[in-house]
């Protein structure tokens, strides 16, 4: 049973008062969210739990934005919202909705999240090592609901983990779907690499071959594929739509962007402004298809088509961003990513990756590295970062492997919108990028 | 029921056996929000209820928290992590309230036109100049707070945040960031807003720094409140009096006689000003730095050990979302009455103007080392020769705060973990570099 149930023609009704324009869009958004966070040094975890619920109204007239939110849901709080936003009193006052109602967000399991920091305390051990750990480990549960003048599309419901660690060595994060036996070793492997690098050597300076696991292939979409194709990025330097056919990187690149292909557990059927997510192609061969739009972006070209908006809150507008990328990978892809790689660094995961958006410079950190050698991973390498352009670092893609998997989930911060963004990628090889310490 | 009422109930009902302390923080507030920039102007009105209730003892604590009105009781999550400890109230201050808090929120025209004011003036005052971005968030709240020692305190904020992004498009293309936090918008002044962009955006296409240079630096508020922030070591929390006493000279002092810092929680006219802090105790002014001798840390009633060192009130706490933390509330070096900052200017025969830190100032004071990019002028016979697009201020924490020799009246603060403030200053003894040698944390 959803968590909002709702009358969605009297709500309908009320906002087409304030739609007085013929192409203004008028929506609400209803948001519900929980968390059970535990948090604390080592077995000595304090809970927090957290339950918020509210509202917001948004009218979008000719590229311009009102928007009106709060912390309740009722019908008193839709009807003062939807008066905020109205430009002009209406003629006749809509009866306000029959119901607005939610239930109380479900508290997660204090016990499965300590249960979680054991098992990766034990993994740890294992692997024969022992450092203090500053753990923040949280149940997400994020339901939502849009209605708009003509659509009243159904709820959303989006459960996962996030993970937050801070050892003497690194910080370190994550989002996991569940914390099964593969989250456990993979955020000790990731812990344990972190705390032994500190006596690894740099990485050797130049120009290398760089094999990137599918974790870290996520984060340079991420980075250098969906933000340069959201159209409030593409916004900053020209017109968004005459992004299209330009070719952004090698022809093995095939990148897409599916909500409605996520795991189910973060799965999505509209996007927060409830317009029908789509398989959307953001690269065919290198060259770009369909940048990220969301609806005040689409009303500037038939090539702008919405479905990518995402709220990091109810309290900010929406704003274009990817849900779900995918690298598809090619018809012979490579069998051995580090046999393809031959001699160079293999990377697991980057720590931070940062856009310019004015001058497509990318800059990617990596907090440990692998070396290889004659196709076999090696030696551990130190933290190093890739600097180079978008373009460039794309076009030196020069294998992909064929083993996709969910990878590099992450929260993106961009604009102030924080959102869980997932990936189910291959691993890659590109040529030729310069590494720094 | 009135709210402050719902958290006094909710609060009685949840002290028990189990739990031993309780307290309970509720904090309404309005924001609007006024944006230009690549996705179309934007108006965001913004209401907001939240509270938050933190229960525990000797055994650990929990931290529950959410939207609305307190709730009438409340399950509370099995203890765990640190023993809770709460304040007691303070006998002759608990029913004080801050009253009126500034002019009313601005309305979406004045806002509107602020923000087009300011790109306006930036590209009569810098030809090519845009703005990429500006949000102007204004909002007012206020808060109460009871707890099952006997604090029960109200008080109010206001505070208005403007955030802008300016480009100068170009074969040496500039961007900069500026950020400005006042108690209100009215203070805000377009043409000094846009000179200040203009500023940034050119010296940001200035020449490269010398490989080495010395001379006799002037250090815009930005910068002095920019390092001021990342000594944070030095002022807040018990540890603090001992790195301060590492770097004391042979005389007993840490800075120059000019050098006094300050954190007032109830600063007149300051945004985040206050009678209560984070867990309801008074705010009040304390010296931390007098006439260059250092008097105390900024400590919370935790770490308080009086008469040598006074609790502050200093616990911070943004949001009901928050847990409360101890930090400056406005931290800054106190200005001069009387000098304006181009005499100091004017004073330099050979050296450095310093208008921004350009990225993370890197401080190790176990090693009485620090180092910060930042751009600027050269000064001769005090006056601005060339723009340097980024060097590195480098030197000896010490050799910086007993260096200071001229303090202007300019006070300003920028946001750093709380407000922090310097005027502009004249110091001596610090060295600029094209590049930074040796390794300090980033």
């Amino acid at each position: 049973m959803s968590l909002i149930e709702i009358d969605t023609g009297g709500i309908a009704r009320s906002l087409s008062q304030v739609a007085d324009h013929s192409d203004d869009q008028v929506d609400l958004y209803l948001e519900v969210l929980g968390e059970t966070t535990v948090g604390g040094r080592d077995e000595s975890l304090a809970a927090q739990i957290r339950s918020e619920r509210g509202l917001a109204v948004r009218l979008l007239r000719h590229g311009q934005t009102w928007l009106a939110s709060t912390d309740e849901i009722s019908a008193a709080a839709f009807s003062e919202s939807v008066a905020l936003v109205a430009r002009a009193r209406p003629g006749a006052v809509a009866p306000p909705p029959r119901s607005i109602e939610v239930a109380p967000p479900p508290s997660g399991d204090v016990g499965e999240l300590e249960d979680f920091a054991s098992r990766v305390a034990a993994a740890i051990r294992r692997r024969h090592a022992a450092f203090p750990v500053d753990w923040q480990l949280t149940a997400h549960l994020r339901a939502t609901r849009v209605v708009g003048t003509m659509l009243a599309p159904p709820p959303q419901e989006e459960r996962f983990y996030s993970c937050r660690v801070q050892t003497p060595a690194a910080s370190w994060g994550s989002l996991f779907l569940s914390l099964d036996a593969t989250a456990v070793e993979s955020v000790a492997d990731s812990l344990t690499s972190l705390f032994r690098v500190r006596k690894a050597p740099d990485p050797p300076l130049g120009a290398t071959v760089l094999a990137l696991g599918p974790s870290a292939t996520a984060v340079l979409l991420h980075e250098a594929v969906a933000h340069v194709l959201e159209t409030d990025t593409l916004a900053l330097t020209g017109k968004p739509e005459s992004a299209v056919g330009v070719r952004l990187g090698s022809r093995l690149l095939d990148v897409v962007d599916d909500p409605g292909h996520a795991a189910e557990a973060v799965r999505r059927t509209v996007d927060d402004e409830g317009m029908p997510v789509v398989r959307r192609f953001l690269l065919r061969e290198g060259a770009v298809v369909e940048p990220l739009a969301d609806l005040a972006a689409s009303a500037h070209g038939p090539d702008l088509m919405p479905g990518a908006g995402r709220r990091g809150s109810r309290h900010l507008p929406p704003v274009p961003r990817s849900t779900h990328l995918e690298l598809l990978p090619p018809l012979d892809p490579a069998a051995d990513i580090l046999e393809a790689c031959g001699n160079g660094l293999y990377l697991r995961q980057f720590s931070r990756g940062r856009l310019d958006p004015i001058t497509g410079d990318l800059e990617l950190k990596f907090p440990f590295a692998r070396e290889v050698a004659n196709g076999s991973l090696g030696k551990l390498i130190g933290p190093g970062r890739i600097r180079a352009s978008v373009a460039g670092l794309l076009h030196k893609i020069a294998a992909i492997g064929g083993d996709m998997e969910p990878a590099g989930a992450g929260w993106c911060a961009k604009g102030g919108h924080r959102v869980p963004v997932w990936a189910l990628v291959p691993s890659i090889v590109i040529a030729d990028v310069e590494v720094g310490a | 029921m009135r709210i402050r009422d719902r958290a006094r109930t909710l609060c009685e009902r949840l002290t028990t056996d189990r739990v031993a302390l309780c307290e309970v923080f509720v904090k309404e507030g309005r924001a609007r929000r006024s944006e230009i920039g690549a996705q179309g102007p934007a108006t965001v009105m913004t209401s907001e209820a939240g509270w938050a209730v933190r229960g525990g003892g000797d055994s650990g604590t929990a931290f529950v928290f959410g939207t609305g009105t307190p709730p009438s009781t409340l399950g509370l999550p099995a203890f765990g992590g640190n023993s809770l400890r709460l304040p007691e109230p303070d006998g002759e201050r608990q029913t004080e309230e801050n009253g009126a808090t500034g002019a009313p929120l601005i309305i979406g025209g004045e806002a509107k036109s602020l923000l087009e004011a300011i790109a306006r003036e930036l590209g009569e005052q810098l030809s090519g100049a845009r703005l990429l971005r500006a949000v102007l968030d204004d909002g007012t709240s206020s808060s109460c707070l009871v707890n099952s020692r006997g604090v029960d305190v109200a008080f109010r904020h206001r505070a208005t945040l403007l955030h802008l992004e300016a480009l100068w498009p170009g074969d040496s293309m500039a961007r900069t960031v500026l950020e400005v936090i006042e108690r209100d918008a009215q203070r805000l002044q377009p043409r000094a807003l846009a000179r200040r962009l203009a500023d940034s955006l050119t010296v940001r296409r200035g020449a490269p720094a010398p490989d080495r240079d010395r001379g006799e630096m002037v250090l815009a508020p930005t910068v002095g409140a920019r390092l001021l922030g990342a000594l944070r070591g030095l002022w807040v929390g018990a540890g603090a009096a001992e790195r301060a006493r590492l770097l004391t000279d042979r005389d007993g002092r840490l800075g120059s006689t000019l050098l006094n810092v300050i954190d007032d929680g109830r600063l007149a006219g300051g945004p985040l000003a206050a009678p209560f802090d984070g867990e309801g105790v008074p705010t009040r002014r304390v010296t931390l730095v007098e006439q260059g001798r250092f008097v105390q840390p900024l400590v919370d009633w935790r770490e308080a050990d009086p008469p040598r060192w006074r609790a502050a009130g200093c616990i911070q706490r943004p949001g009901w979302r928050d847990l409360p933390q101890p930090g400056p509330s406005h931290l800054f070096v106190e200005p001069s009455t009387n000098v304006a900052a181009r005499e100091l200017v004017a004073s330099v025969a050979r050296g450095f103007y310093l208008l921004e830190v350009l990225g993370p100032v890197r401080v190790a004071l176990d090693a009485d080392r620090f180092a910060a990019p930042v751009s600027g002028f050269s000064l001769e016979q005090g006056r601005a020769r060339h723009a340097i697009a980024k060097a590195w201020l480098c030197g000896s924490i010490g050799a910086f705060l007993r260096g200071i020799r001229g303090v202007s009246r300019d006070l300003a603060f920028v946001l750093d973990g709380g407000l922090i403030g310097s005027p502009s200053l004249l110091v001596g003894g610090l060295e600029l570099r094209r590049e930074l040698a040796g390794s300090l944390p980033g």
